[in-house]
């Protein structure tokens, strides 16, 4: 079970990285948090009260719920449903992912690991890999948030590598990154909207 | 222990609640008040932190000397920083006004927690706590311009912070527990030397490029360049000194950490790198720089990439790189509190638009070249001291390549900076700002020159109790 959700994880990533429809973006990094919520949950070693409200709210409630949220609503207020302004075509963004997948199932295989912890690795770093493709290849800034989403993601992914229990200090801070993502780029990504949607005023001439 | 652990926590929750009350009360005169005693509770906070050397409080912190001094540099630009905030922020309505005394509580608390943090999660905790402390600081001035540098910023340090904490997961592999995550530096220190050694090159591969966007080095530089140009001069001054100071301390604690293990050779290369590098960006840079603030920034990410550059050479250059760190943080802010009183005289930070500054303020003009003494290790700057030590490293190491790129290359910057400074201090604008012209108290410049006279005075005399903390710092990295 758990490996079938890290590989349905593996492939949200190819179709983010190709589409172009900002409400696909916002559905699949949803869809990515029901999973991360599937996962946490099966990697749970006690089943008490406290440790599912926990994950429940650190994926069910934020990555399910707020943040597609948020994004829906960004997509809304700024009225900008596709990507204009891709550096690359799909085709090859399709193919420098493909490459991303590849490098990360090497540097994976090469880290001498249990086979179990092989796949969280393989699909953590491809993750890192597409979330900074997506930042890099794309202009706007709506695809620059949703890239650090799917980073976000990544951590999250590896963190459930290294152990079934966590401490509450670690999920804390994922709790804090999440909050910081959602609230202040959110806010941000409307402001930036309403006065530029192009970064360029600071350069040095 | 148990008294200590009750000043710290109180330390907390004062900056917790006059945090809350200067942001909610839009009183001018309160925040004045409240921000002010707050600077004097963080400095005897520091005392007492010195006082209890080495005990470690709560398990998450400890008072151990490195901090303690990074903590010590904050608590006297904490002073010069305040003050010149008042003066920065006196027009601004009490909403802004009471905005920016809170994020700057924040800013102080948040730093203080990153210095006296006993483990890689609590650092990073701290860390984060910056970026959103910060964020409202850079944003200042409502601005399209401070709108951009705010989202660059949190941006970048956002991700920056997430590559950081991959990093810190990888910690976690090697330890093959990530119960352990949280215990000490100290602890994880014995568990690193049994470790993978693959894991421990990626975890610092990852910590190094994430923090690197606090310290502002190389490859992350850009983000703190732009958040240098845009943010008020008091804030651009913390930003370049302190804040970059707990970038260093992260990467620095990293490397001590793994110092013990066989990938000490790698660290210090990407050290290396990631310093050369930095400083060939600041050079090229700063030449293109038509913005005075923006040039002071490509100066730390110049004066960044020496820290790097020393601490990567090992030997000598540990103390030259904890030396420089301290008497950078003094020039630079006193640099960017000059800066700012520049633009109030000249109106414009524009380098072609600026000019004549000797006449219009011959106080501030004199502090100018003053910091660019300081800035540039000209002697009588005690800067000097710290770059010659590094140079000293490489020829102990027999680099002398390295020694011949890093010359070239601080020639370059030091040629950039004078041309630009003395035409601000000496020569006519090339073009008009079209701005009236305001007259600053010469008293307000004080500050520059004390803090300008303690990195002089570290080139003539270092105290025995100065150069004793720096060896207790550095004494147990490999030799």
């Amino acid at each position: 079970m758990t490996s079938m959700l890290i590989i349905v994880f593996a492939i949200s990533l190819i179709y983010l990285s190709v589409t172009e429809r900002f409400r696909i973006y916002a559905g699949l990094v949803g869809l990515q948090g029901l999973l991360l919520f599937g996962l946490s949950f099966l990697q749970l070693d006690r089943i008490t009260l406290a440790t599912v409200l926990f994950v429940a709210i650190e994926t069910l409630l934020f990555k399910v719920i707020v943040v597609p949220y948020l994004l829906f609503t960004v997509i809304r207020k700024t009225g900008v449903a596709r990507v204009h302004e891709k550096a690359l075509p799909s085709f090859y963004s399709l193919l420098f992912v493909t490459m991303g997948l590849l490098l990360s199932i090497v540097v994976s295989f090469s880290m001498n690991t249990t086979p179990y912890n092989l796949l969280f690795f393989i699909v953590s770093f491809f993750a890192v890999f597409t979330g900074l493709f997506l930042i890099i290849s794309h202009r706007k800034i709506f695809s620059h948030l949703v890239g650090f989403l799917v980073i976000e993601n990544a951590v999250l992914l590896l963190s459930l590598a290294i152990g079934s229990e966590i401490p509450m200090l670690i999920n804390l801070g994922i709790l804090l990154d999440i909050f910081v993502s959602v609230l202040i780029l959110g806010i941000f990504v409307m402001r930036l909207r309403q006065q530029t949607d192009d970064l360029t005023i600071l350069k040095d001439d | 222990m148990i008294e200590a652990a009750y000043i710290f926590i109180l330390f907390f929750a004062i900056s917790l609640v006059l945090g809350l009350v200067v942001g909610l009360i839009h009183s001018k005169p309160l925040a004045r008040a409240l921000t002010s005693f707050y600077t004097l509770v963080h400095i005897a906070f520091t005392i007492y932190c010195w006082m209890h050397r080495g005990e470690t409080v709560l398990d998450y912190f400890t008072f151990d000397t490195l901090g303690l001094l990074l903590q010590s540099v904050l608590s006297i630009l904490s002073i010069t920083t305040v003050y010149h905030g008042f003066i920065y922020v006196k027009n601004d309505p009490p909403r802004i006004y009471a905005i920016y005394h809170a994020a700057l509580i924040a800013l102080i608390a948040s730093m203080t927690g990153a210095y006296l943090a006993n483990g890689m999660t609590t650092v990073w905790i701290f860390v984060e706590a910056t970026t959103l402390a910060v964020a409202a600081l850079i944003y200042h001035d409502r601005t399209a311009i401070a709108l951009e540098a705010t989202w660059k910023y949190v941006f970048v340090c956002s991700i920056g912070i997430a590559l950081a904490y991959i990093g810190i997961l990888f910690l976690g592999f090697t330890v093959r527990d990530a119960r352990l995550l949280h215990l000490s530096f100290s602890s994880i220190t014995e568990i690193a030397r049994m470790a993978n050694p693959l894991y421990l090159k990626i975890a610092f591969v990852f910590v190094l490029v994430g923090y690197s966007t606090k310290m502002g080095l190389f490859p992350m530089h850009t983000v703190t360049v732009d958040a240098h140009t845009v943010a008020p001069p008091p804030i651009s001054a913390f930003i370049s000194t302190t804040l970059m100071n707990v970038g260093f301390l992260a990467i620095f604690r990293i490397y001590a950490l793994f110092s013990a293990t066989p990938i000490l050779p790698f660290m210090n290369h990407v050290l290396l790198l990631s310093g050369f590098l930095s400083l060939l960006i600041s050079a090229g840079y700063m030449l293109k720089a038509k913005h005075n603030k923006r040039m002071l920034a490509y100066s730390s990410l110049e004066n960044m990439g020496i820290v790097a550059i020393a601490l990567g050479m090992g030997g000598i250059g540990y103390y030259a790189a904890i030396l420089h760190i301290i008497l950078h943080s003094f020039a630079k802010a006193g640099l960017f509190y000059q800066m700012g009183q520049s633009y109030k005289v000249m109106g414009t930070y524009n380098l072609d638009e600026s000019g004549n500054y000797m006449n219009l303020y011959p106080a501030g003009a004199t502090a100018l070249l003053l910091g660019l003494l300081c800035i540039t290790a000209i002697p009588p700057s005690g800067m000097f001291i710290s770059e010659l030590l590094m140079f000293k490293a490489m020829a102990a190491n027999g680099d002398y390549l390295y020694l011949a790129v890093a010359a070239l290359l601080l020639c370059y910057v030091l040629y950039a900076l004078l041309t630009r400074v003395l035409h601000i201090v000496f020569s006519q604008p090339r073009t008009s700002s079209g701005k009236l012209h305001e007259k600053v108290n010469p008293w307000q410049t004080v500050s520059q020159f004390v803090l300008f006279g303690l990195v002089i005075f570290i080139c003539f005399s270092q105290p025995a109790f100065f150069r004793d903390l720096i060896n207790d710092i550095i004494q147990n990295l490999p030799r």
